[in-house]
């Protein structure tokens, strides 16, 4: 059962500003993530009525994060795969972040992201982002 | 037969583990940094003890770390907390099985006293691959950060101090020629506003790295100062700076392989006053081994 952490449930709207989606439906269990030296300011939580990230998304995030973190080829990674149980620090997280918004030509604030935790938040961030930017 | 002897364990674990060896507690003016270094600690048997001390959280949290190094790190970042936490308390011996933890409201791991006296310590932890640390105060909030001298940037390190560094941060890393001399003093800058921001307790939103400036005092080594930027609203918009003693820093060399940030917030009885930082390693139940004392202004 789904243990809301925070305080504040908002519907997503084109005009909501910098606010992190989260699978909530999706992921019952994940809310407490142990860091070790590490914390994570509340998070906002959004209610999302479209798809997750795309698969292709996901699988270049995976490819930057296993970059950035020099895992070896036979570290599987999925989207759920969270980044401090992977090693990243915070200076890992800031480093990937600064490679998505090269790759995807977006910009990320910075309070996103320290909150990313996983690749399908990073994935999914990115589309959020991508989708909100005016058609080229 | 294997079940009732491993049951007994289990009643009377206290025989098993050795005491530790308590502490005295930091003064109001100091500040007590313990690391561990992982290649240190190769039994497997004190291991198998560390893995005792955990919560069942905490086990969970090693458990799901990717890769036997990380798992050992992670098992000895809490134990490092949870013996030296226990140790401090001088009253009474604490098995540092029975120490709860909690967050606060953004996040900041803090011990949770339970109905005990409000205690007035505090801790904080940070580690790398090759080194685990963690600091202790009484009174006041600190924040530490740690990192290999020789961490490698994949960015461009003034293109990374642009973007989420402070515009006075990126003038004084501009002005370095040498390429690894910039490299070095970017990582000791981030040790610096890792350490701020967490001692400040209230996440990386409450205190965005580039609306705060972290520069040395001339004629000190390893002191350094904060100033926060604030935007006045005016036309043209100004910047205003505000340099306050609020908190305090020191930055050093730890283990000859890293730097080690530690920010503490100025007590306002002791304002202004220097701060001596107290280093020991140590192999939790094993030894402990003084490194250094300094005392920063």
């Amino acid at each position: 059962m789904a243990s809301l952490s925070t305080s504040s449930l908002s519907f997503k709207a084109p005009s909501i500003q910098s606010t992190r989606t989260s699978q909530v439906l999706r992921k019952p269990l994940s809310f407490q993530p142990i860091s070790f030296g590490r914390f994570q300011s509340s998070k906002n939580l959004r209610l999302q009525i479209s798809c997750a990230a795309k698969p292709e998304t996901v699988q270049k995030v995976s490819d930057i994060v296993r970059e950035q973190l020099a895992l070896s080829a036979d570290t599987a990674l999925t989207a759920e795969s969270k980044f401090s149980a992977l090693g990243a620090d915070s200076l890992d997280t800031v480093e990937i972040v600064m490679a998505l918004e090269e790759k995807f030509n977006i910009s990320v604030e910075e309070a996103d992201a320290q909150n990313i935790t996983t690749i399908q938040e990073a994935a999914d961030l990115i589309e959020d982002l991508a989708q909100k930017k005016p058609a080229a | 037969m294997r079940i009732s002897v491993m049951s007994q364990m289990h009643r009377s674990f206290s025989i098993d583990l050795p005491s530790l060896i308590p502490l005295q507690l930091p003064s109001r003016r100091e500040t007590h940094l313990w690391y561990v270094i992982p290649d240190e600690v190769k039994s497997t048997s004190l291991l198998k003890r560390y893995s005792q001390l955990l919560s069942p959280i905490e086990k969970d949290g090693v458990d799901q770390m990717r890769g036997d190094e990380l798992k050992k790190n992670a098992l000895l970042a809490r134990t490092l907390v949870r013996t030296t936490i226990a140790r401090y308390q001088t009253n009474k011996e604490v098995d540092p099985r029975s120490l709860m933890f909690k967050k606060n409201v953004y996040g900041k791991p803090e011990v949770d006293w339970q109905n005990c006296n409000n205690q007035p310590l505090h801790f904080n932890i940070s580690h790398t691959d090759s080194l685990i640390a963690c600091g202790v105060t009484v009174h006041v909030p600190v924040g530490i950060d740690v990192e290999d001298k020789e961490r490698k940037i994949k960015h461009d390190v003034l293109a990374f101090a642009k973007r989420f560094y402070s515009a006075d941060e990126v003038n004084v890393l501009a002005t370095i020629l040498d390429p690894e001399v910039q490299r070095k003093e970017f990582i000791k800058l981030w040790t610096l506003k890792e350490a701020y921001v967490k001692a400040l307790g209230k996440g990386f939103s409450a205190a965005p790295f580039n609306t705060f400036t972290i520069q040395s005092m001339p004629g000190t080594e390893g002191a350094y100062n904060l100033c926060k930027t604030s935007e006045v609203t005016a036309d043209p918009p100004e910047e205003t700076k505000k340099c306050n003693g609020g908190w305090k820093f020191a930055l050093f060399d730890l283990a000859d392989s890293h730097y080690a940030a530690v920010c503490t917030e100025d007590d306002q009885a002791n304002e202004g006053a220097p701060t001596k930082i107290i280093v020991r390693k140590t192999i939790p139940f094993v030894e402990d081994q003084l490194i250094s004392e300094r005392i920063f202004l």
